[in-house]
């Protein structure tokens, strides 16, 4: 089995404030830190049509919207809910140990 | 000569009345709080009674020819305000073929822009769709818009010395706000929506401020039938005592109200807690208190009912209802009478909205027609609850879309018997599509009072059919 990248501290839990999100990198991947319905996500930064950054897209019920072509994609498992996408984005193990938010993302390559 | 006048009164078209009940304006003057002039108010008019032709339910022209004529000049609501709180939030409202970014472009400004892009027409963004957008970009070559419909950037301008990017904002419908609804009109020429609703209803919209509600539940269906026929079946109270008996027995249905506004606006009032002159004697009070449904219970938690010396089910139910209602929904309703507590209030904006702006059933409903089938449509019911007192708004619910085989009952949030009442009323359906596809008789005959909502819509329709098409041409549309 694969062994569980490690947990990297990204933020402080109180900079995620409910209903925001914030991006940061970590292994070379843009990581984008949601605070949505109550629960923290980490999902990729990148939407998977073309590439633009998800990071000033609405975020509302779970989901969050490309701001250039209108993809949206449900936070909990990357799923493309809409067109113009059909892939997923990657989503990312995270929790909060000592009020810092940390992710699990995978090494660069 | 005084009781004969009354007699040949009584025989008028359109003046007869539910015989030996109380009319809904009696039941509602008994209440303990008193209901506001807009409940306390008739408005019938007699309207024909001649048949209603069917053909525009099974002919697949009506179809077409609605959407050339009607729906490119009448009022619709395409979404919320809720929808779209930030600037540059948008929502895509499709009615058709014809699709609109509604798309908020300033804290009091929305705007509906033509859903294609103005190169080689792909959408901008795909229906079904909302989000915050920095940009419209066009998926396919890249065209850019801003969100204030000016252009943003053509890809390789260089080959393009024919188009002059000032010229190239974007089309927009009409939009004017009302009550936190969006409505949007592609006809540049349409009257104002105040003036298309009239000024008796205005008033009425505007004392309910469903602005200050919120979407606590939006659950979306297809219906097997022509959208004519799915908006009808709510249009009276008529139905209920076959298509709904377990209503019955807490529901005036004979003796509801029914008021026309203008030419686009009607609704009825029906009673609530009180029984059905159907069942006149077959019930006591204690009956109609323990069979009282309605549409919002999970408000209410499982309060015990209970009627003391002398008090009827209607009071008991209203003063239930107002304390429970604040306490589950963080709301203040001390100046809300007991008739806005209980009663359902239905009303239709043409061609395809439906507001109820009561307490105990707070729906929306709005009906639209399947482009690529006349016999199918699609509806969608919405419950709006009063925005916490706190102030708080909570954001507008997910659509649940359930699948054509799903019972109303299978959507988290919806009442289960709120659910039966909506299957009833949508399973009867398929069979009057097909039932008027089979007949040999091609007219619906209607009740002049109670069906006078039917007849009414029809009239609407009759007039916009009877008009030369008019599809929307971006050199006649507003532009910036």
């Amino acid at each position: 089995m694969a062994e569980e990248p490690a947990f990297t501290r990204v933020l402080k839990a109180a900079e995620v404030e409910p209903g925001t999100k914030k991006a940061v990198e970590v292994n070379g991947h843009s990581v984008l830190v949601c605070h949505s319905n109550d629960r923290l996500f980490a999902v990729s930064n990148i939407c998977s049509h073309a590439q633009e950054k998800l990071e000033c897209g609405r975020m509302s019920r779970g989901w969050i919207a490309c701001p250039i072509h209108g993809a949206r994609f449900e936070l909990a498992t990357g799923r493309a809910m809409n067109p113009p996408a059909k892939q997923p984005i990657a989503t990312y193990p995270v929790r909060i140990v000592d009020e810092w938010i940390e992710v699990s993302v995978p090494p660069p390559g | 000569m005084a009781a004969e006048l009354e007699e040949r009164k009584a025989l008028s078209k359109g003046e007869a009345r539910c015989p030996a009940a109380d009319s809904t304006q009696e039941i509602i003057a008994k209440d303990k709080v008193a209901a506001p002039g807009w409940v306390r108010s008739e408005s019938y008019q007699f309207l024909g009674d001649e048949d209603i032709s069917t053909d525009r339910y099974i002919d697949p022209k009506f179809a077409q020819e609605e959407l050339d004529k009607l729906w490119t000049r009448t009022w619709q609501f395409a979404c919320r305000e809720e929808h779209i709180p930030e600037v540059g939030d948008y929502h895509v409202y499709d009615l058709g073929p014809y699709s609109f970014i509604i798309t908020r472009v300033a804290k009091n400004e929305v705007r509906a822009y033509f859903n294609a892009c103005m190169h080689r027409g792909t959408k901008l963004r795909a229906s079904g769709t909302e989000g915050r957008a920095s940009e419209f970009k066009c998926s396919f070559h890249g065209w850019s818009w801003n969100i204030d419909g000016t252009n943003k950037g053509i890809v390789c301008e260089w080959d393009f010395p024919h188009v002059d990017r000032k010229k190239l904002t974007l089309p927009e419908a009409r939009v004017e706000l009302l009550g936190g609804f969006v409505f949007i009109n592609m006809d540049p020429d349409a009257p104002p929506l105040a003036q298309y609703i009239g000024a008796d209803f205005k008033k009425h919209i505007d004392a309910w401020k469903l602005e200050d509600r919120y979407t606590y539940l939006h659950v979306a269906k297809r219906l097997p039938c022509n959208w004519k026929l799915a908006i009808e079946a709510f249009l009276e109270a008529y139905h209920v005592i076959i298509t709904h008996p377990q209503v019955a027995v807490s529901n005036g249905d004979a003796n509801s109200q029914y008021d026309v506004y203008g030419e686009h606006v009607n609704r009825f009032i029906s009673p609530l807690g009180v029984l059905s002159p159907h069942l006149s004697g077959k019930y006591t009070e204690e009956d109609i208190l323990a069979q009282f449904t309605l549409g919002d219970s999970g408000a209410l938690g499982g309060e015990k009912r209970t009627l003391g010396e002398g008090a009827t089910a209607r009071q008991v139910m209203a003063d239930m209802f107002r304390g429970m209602f604040e306490k589950a929904t963080n709301s203040d309703l001390s100046g809300v009478s007991d008739s806005e507590l209980l009663d359902c209030y239905s009303y239709t904006i043409f061609p395809n909205l439906y507001l109820f702006p009561g307490i105990s059933l707070p729906m929306v409903y709005r009906f639209r027609p399947d482009p690529r089938d006349h016999r199918w449509c699609l509806y969608e019911v919405m419950f709006l609850r009063p925005v916490p007192k706190d102030g708080k708004r909570p954001e507008p619910a997910e659509v649940i879309r359930l699948r054509d085989d799903q019972s109303f009952k299978d959507a988290e949030g919806m009442d289960p018997g709120f659910g039966a009442i909506l299957d009833q009323d949508t399973d009867n359906l398929f069979l009057q599509q097909e039932g008027l596809e089979a007949s040999a008789k091609h007219g619906l005959t209607l009740g002049n009072y109670q069906e006078i909502r039917v007849r009414h819509f029809e009239k609407a329709w009759e007039k916009y059919l009877a008009m030369a098409p008019k599809r929307p041409d971006r050199e006649r549309l507003p532009r910036r």
